[in-house]
């Protein structure tokens, strides 16, 4: 039996828009996602903004329910046996809120283990013990509203862990964390791996999936794109190679000029501070140099490189260069 | 351990750490206002407003009316803040994605508001008997602490399904505020009831504190227990009704935005 089975998933939002003349706008989230993920597995759930990870987490999570399609979470199924599902499985949310703030951590605990109905004496041993785990030994009994965000995040770890559960749901647990906190989070997230723990991780951080993940789903416009290992997942760029190219304020008809050059698979921009990194996928390699450069007409260029492709590359060329 | 113990645990901790977690009044000098300063200031409003609008002594109707409908503050707000609160903290989706039973859950937000709000209205009387000359020496005390109870428990069930449309609405402190103020006029805190259109008397029966308010000053008066306990057991049941409505409400609402992905709406 897997952990989680997913089948055909479908969610749609309904919006009523206007205040006299009402019209309900409906909004695929998404679409059609199938997946499923063995005991003990770490498995990412990857896809730009809005391509329905979370919506897929909160269904996961019991709390949201399909429009069509069904799950099944160690056997059970999320809507018809939500119940079973909540005492198996532990869920983190990006950002800093879900916790009490004028709560010590300690407080934030023991209250969310009575939600769980855990035993106060075991309770008792496993609350410092998931404090000290996730680095917050001694600073339990301060207040949640002096914490910094890693901190809060760690929280939500040592909070999600209190039943001991089988399953667990991160999404984009790193998001707003500086390098050392996220650092030190994945480093939380490996050791729950070593216990055994089945993780679904989504992330926009494709060096972490690549770190963490043992198979992931890439997942675009609320359906599965590709399902793979993170190896597995490169080999659909290995024909091609990376041209990195730094410029300062091109102009979008320029990108799009060079996006529509006939050797050119996907284009994606990243800015910083006032340059822009374009990352050019190419099966021409260093040969297209020359022309990205006459299609750059005139632009200031910085550092070019070209390097072999990444994770986020084949991610990139996966869901169509939106980066 | 059983599920009874597993149950009254959720209770006393959603009671006691929902509380101090969601009731910025716990900061001290907020609450001693609320506590003390405001009640004194309701009361001096009505009391002043009331004998000079009426031209006659009647400062005692006044007096015990307000002392018992500041209940309202802790049973109508505070109840309200304390299951509205999660929206706010971002906790409704981590509340319900256990599978904490929902009863302990519901009604442990509203207990503290009940001793909350009891000693609001004893704080109350106390203003009334120090700087108003209510007169409390035919009153059987015991029996007007039983009925400050009882009205605050039944204010209370109406705090919690006003509560409960916070899992749906971000706007539930405009629908508070307009039935504190309701609650003003069509318990009979400040307008005897017989003296109110016949369809507002209608309404009146069927809100909490309009017999608990009764009550109180038949006590006063010097009536016993014997007499006002049939207003009491209504008042009871009132608050039995709405405490049942609100608990079916927070279950249908807990379905409905699990439907429409309202949950973490702010």
């Amino acid at each position: 039996m897997n952990a989680i089975e997913v089948n055909h998933l479908k969610r749609v939002y309904r919006a009523a828009i206007g205040v006299f003349k009402r019209s309900i706008k409906e909004v695929v989230a998404v679409d059609d996602i199938s997946f499923s993920v063995e005991k003990g597995e770490l498995f990412g759930l990857l896809g730009p903004n809005g391509a329905g990870k979370t919506t897929t987490v909160k269904m996961l999570a019991t709390l949201l329910i399909p429009t069509a399609g069904n799950i099944s979470i160690m056997g059970f199924d999320v809507v018809k046996q939500a119940n079973e599902v909540r005492k198996r499985i532990g869920f983190i949310f990006g950002g800093e809120r879900g916790l009490y703030w004028r709560l010590s951590a300690e407080d934030n605990l023991r209250y969310f283990a009575s939600l769980y109905g855990a035993d106060p004496e075991v309770s008792k041993k496993r609350i410092p013990y998931l404090l000290e785990m996730v680095g917050l030994k001694g600073r339990g009994n301060e207040r949640v509203e002096g914490y910094s965000r890693g901190m809060k995040q760690r929280l939500h770890v040592a909070r999600t862990l209190l039943h001991d559960p089988e399953v667990l749901f991160l999404d984009e647990p790193t998001i707003g964390l500086d390098p050392v906190g996220a650092r030190e989070f994945r480093q939380v997230i490996l050791d729950l791996q070593t216990e055994k723990k089945t993780i679904l991780l989504t992330t926009h951080y494709m060096f972490e999936a690549d770190a963490l993940c043992d198979r992931i789903a890439v997942i675009d416009k609320g359906c599965t794109v590709a399902l793979d290992t993170p190896g597995g997942l490169k080999k659909h760029v290995s024909d091609l190679s990376i041209v990195e190219m730094e410029t300062f304020g091109a102009p979008e008809e320029v990108l799009n000029g060079i996006r529509a050059l006939p050797f050119v698979d996907a284009v994606s921009v990243e800015d910083q501070d006032q340059r822009q990194l374009l990352k050019v996928q190419t099966e021409r390699g260093a040969e297209a140099v020359p022309d990205l450069m006459a299609a750059l007409d005139g632009q200031r260029v910085g550092r070019v490189i070209v390097r072999e492709p990444t994770l986020e590359d084949a991610y990139v060329r996966l869901v169509g260069g939106k980066v | 351990m059983n599920v009874l113990t597993k149950n009254l645990r959720l209770f006393w901790q959603g009671t006691m750490l929902s509380y101090i977690a969601l009731f910025a009044w716990l900061r001290p000098v907020t609450y001693a206002a609320s506590k003390i300063v405001m009640p004194l200031a309701q009361m001096l409003f009505f009391v002043f407003l009331g004998t000079y609008a009426t031209n006659s002594n009647n400062v005692d109707f006044y007096v015990i009316g307000n002392a018992v409908q500041i209940t309202a503050v802790s049973g109508i707000f505070g109840v309200t803040m304390s299951v509205g609160g999660d929206r706010w903290a971002g906790t409704l989706p981590y509340l319900f994605g256990t599978p904490a039973n929902r009863v302990m859950l519901f009604f442990g937000r509203a207990f503290m508001h009940v001793i909350d709000g009891t000693i609001g209205v004893v704080i109350a009387f106390i203003w009334g008997v120090t700087l108003l000359g209510l007169d409390l020496s035919h009153t059987n005390l015991p029996a007007l602490g039983l009925t400050i109870l009882v009205t605050t428990l039944s204010t209370c069930a109406l705090g919690l399904l006003m509560g409960c449309l916070s899992l749906i609405t971000s706007n539930v402190m405009f629908v508070n505020n307009t039935v504190y103020f309701l609650l003003l006029i069509f318990s009979g805190a400040n307008v005897a009831i017989d003296k109110l259109p016949a369809w507002m008397q209608a309404l009146s029966q069927i809100l909490p504190l309009t017999r608990g308010i009764a009550a109180s000053r038949a006590l006063v008066a010097g009536q016993g227990l014997a007499e006002i306990g049939p207003m009491l057991l209504t008042e009871l049941g009132i608050g039995f009704v709405y405490g049942t409505l609100g608990y079916f409400m927070f279950h249908w609402f807990e379905v409905v935005a699990k439907r429409r992905g309202s949950l973490e709406t702010v």
